[in-house]
């Protein structure tokens, strides 16, 4: 299967290492708007062909399928050019910067036969994909409710906050925040379906070039309900993601390794606190040395990233069911765009 | 002669200001829409020109009348890609402007971190062995897009036909910028000191900017690759010692031989670290000998070419850098060399 990708920037740099460990799979070509950067990439990752424009890449090498890996504003006229060569694509998050055009995309995708994936990377880390486990065996009992609560600095000068060059994702209703809502509202999706209602706090703590830098909300979904929340100013950094359900508990941090249960126990009432406890630190100790060592080497919080691209081309190949369906993205992205703020902050 | 400074107000940058103005040429300093220009101290006939290399859309007028062009603007915080991005892609946008202006000529700040230091022994020169693809993509962010932007940047030069003058300087010191990399490895106010007696390959700030502005303006420079440092260098311990004096630094310091250090370091990547992708630098031989590895330096190439000699002898380093600040010293000073020269 011919792969090539659109963009090399950050992001881009997961999928090449990715890609070239999987099996079937040629990196065929790469397409960048500074013919250094992609002919960097191609350098790097040994990658015969190099472009600035991508429809000249699309006509000349014919891809199967496109990874796009730019900033979010430029996705939309990419895949649409994507799908329109005949390749499936696969998009960063935030796939589209509007609903509608979603939407576009995806009736194109399914009247040309082909498929649109968002990279929903978390949904597929070791940690969501346990617990899931447990809920399909029946272990962990229904789920009642998801809290999933981003922690992280944005407003440093080199990133989203660059006070010199205005990050793209800016542009997005609610601004940065916007770049993390796929991977709210699709761990929310995950646990407890499609949204029915959803209610938003947008405010704004700290002076930045930032329009927004804390989130929360509130959503009603068909088999549950959801917290979903952004914090720039809580420190440490963290990915909190809390799953509740009517026999067991789940809290993990996807930005380390930690996964912790709390069940039920074969112990006295009085006693479960202790046994609770030293299970825990047990687990999270265990889990602060894998985090250390996974530093080292590997994908790290991206593991998820590379499992759903290595299901995604077993899928296309066997032409079997996608981890991430056309389904999930516009259910997940519906929810995004229930999540978005009324205005935008100048 | 009129002149365009990208990366104006970093350490270098804003001596290089300085230096071009006590050669008496104009001045146009770019610098980024959210710097600040107070404690700069350059003198108000500098034209200031704000623009970000990675996204700005006027690139072009901003080297409207100018006659050179000093690049010396590079992203050296954040990760690797923002790095290259801020770097490289950075680059191809200034020259594709200069592409397109009267200015036919370009002097590049590069760096020492281009060689390959692991192919050479002896005396490090010009011509001594550079990165290779692909064992450059081993090395850290700041080689890696440092590199590419050489290899552009003689890209661009040949194919418009530029006048190009490529300066590599070893280790820039000077005021707030006295630790430097080649002194080993840090532990809180502790020093683990790798081969104690290696010379340094360094060049205090204002006589680096000294051979910017010299290189500017003097045709002998023309198509030359330069590498700038001072001299030989300083050995280790010693400028340590300095340093630690200067910046009244009280910790212990640890010798130890490079042959002991860089054997463990071999050691330990054959046995740990070989698989792994993600290394503090220290721990990779390769990274290691570019910032350790005991070879000569020399500046007898740029002493030749433009008969240059360091406007300031190390003593006068040191107090410069460690000493009572006395920003407006620099300007006498340059112009005081001038009519020496004259």
């Amino acid at each position: 299967m011919k792969a090539a990708l659109i963009g090399a920037g950050q992001i881009a740099r997961q999928h090449l290492a990715c890609l070239k460990t999987l099996p079937g799979v040629d990196l065929v070509a790469i397409c960048d708007l500074s013919p250094a950067t992609s002919e960097a990439a191609a350098d790097r990752y040994g990658i015969p062909a190099w472009f600035t424009d991508h429809r000249a890449m699309l006509a000349k090498v014919r891809p199967d399928v496109i990874h796009v890996t730019t900033p979010p504003t430029s996705h939309f006229r990419l895949a649409l050019d994507s799908i329109d060569a005949g390749a499936h694509v696969i998009v960063e998050k935030p796939v589209t910067p509007t609903f509608e055009e979603l939407k576009t995309l995806v009736g194109r995708a399914q009247d040309a036969g082909l498929h649109l994936v968002e990279d929903h990377n978390y949904l597929l880390n070791h940690a969501p994909q346990e617990i899931l486990r447990r809920i399909k065996s029946g272990e962990f009992g229904a789920v009642t409710h998801v809290e999933v609560l981003i922690c992280l600095d944005i407003l440093g000068p080199d990133g989203f906050a660059d006070p010199n060059s205005p990050h793209p994702a800016l542009t997005l209703a609610g601004g940065a925040i916007a770049d993390f809502l796929p991977h709210l509202a699709s761990l929310a999706h995950l646990y407890v379906g499609p949204h029915r209602a959803a209610r938003t706090i947008w405010t704004k703590r700290k002076s930045s070039p930032l329009p927004y830098d804390e989130f929360r909300a509130v959503v009603d979904a068909e088999r549950g309900t959801a917290s979903l929340g952004f914090s720039a100013s809580s420190q440490p950094d963290a990915f909190w993601l809390r799953v509740y359900g009517e026999k067991m508990q789940a809290t993990t941090n996807l930005f380390e390794t930690r996964l912790t249960f709390d069940g039920p126990r074969a112990v006295p009432k009085p006693l479960r606190p202790l046994f609770s406890g030293l299970e825990e630190g047990k687990t999270i100790r265990r889990a602060a040395l894998t985090t250390l060592l996974r530093k080292f080497k590997g994908p790290g919080a991206y593991e998820g990233l590379w499992e759903l691209l290595a299901r995604t081309y077993r899928a296309l190949a066997d032409r079997s069911a996608l981890p991430i369906t056309a389904s999930d993205v516009l259910e997940v992205n519906r929810l995004v765009d229930a999540l978005k703020p009324q205005e935008q902050r100048p | 002669m009129k002149a365009l400074v990208t990366g104006a107000s970093g350490f270098l940058g804003r001596h290089v200001v300085r230096a071009l103005l006590a050669r008496g040429i104009e001045v146009r300093a770019m610098v980024r829409p959210a710097t600040r220009l107070e404690g700069l101290d350059w003198s108000p006939c500098v034209e200031v020109f704000r623009a970000d290399l990675r996204t700005s859309r006027d690139l072009a007028r901003a080297l409207e009348g100018v006659d050179v062009l000093l690049h010396l603007a590079a992203v050296v915080s954040g990760g690797e890609d923002a790095q290259f991005a801020g770097t490289v892609a950075g680059t191809e946008r200034l020259l594709e402007a200069m592409a397109a202006s009267a200015c036919q000529r370009l002097v590049l700040c590069s760096t020492f971190s281009v060689y390959n230091y692991s192919a050479i022994s002896g005396t490090l020169r010009e011509d001594s062995p550079l990165h290779q693809t692909p064992d450059l993509y081993d090395r850290d962010g700041y080689t890696i897009s440092k590199w590419w932007q050489e290899r552009i940047t003689r890209r661009f030069a040949e194919k418009y036909g530029w006048d190009l003058i490529v300066l590599r300087p070893g280790f820039i010191w000077g005021r707030d910028q006295g630790y430097l990399a080649a002194l080993g490895q840090q532990f809180g106010r502790h020093h683990l000191v790798i081969g104690p007696l290696t010379r340094i390959p360094m060049t205090h700030v204002e006589n680096c900017a000294d051979v910017f502005a010299l290189a500017a303006a003097d045709g002998r420079a023309c198509g030359q690759t330069l590498n700038v440092v001072d001299g030989p260098g300083e050995r280790i311990w010693t400028y340590l010692s300095d340093y630690m004096r200067g910046s009244g630094n009280r910790g212990w310091r640890l010798p130890v031989p490079y042959w002991l250090a860089i054997m463990m370091v071999r050691l330990g990547f054959a046995t740990v670290f070989r698989a792994a992708t993600k290394v503090p630098s220290i721990l990779i031989p390769r990274r290691f000998e570019s910032r350790l590895k005991p070879l000569h330096f020399e500046n007898r190439k740029l002493r030749e070419t433009l008969g240059w000699t360091p406007p300031l002898n190390y003593q006068e380093c040191l107090v410069r850098t460690y000493g009572p600040a006395a920003p407006t010293a620099v300007g006498r000073l340059y112009r005081a060399t001038l009519v020496e020269a004259e």
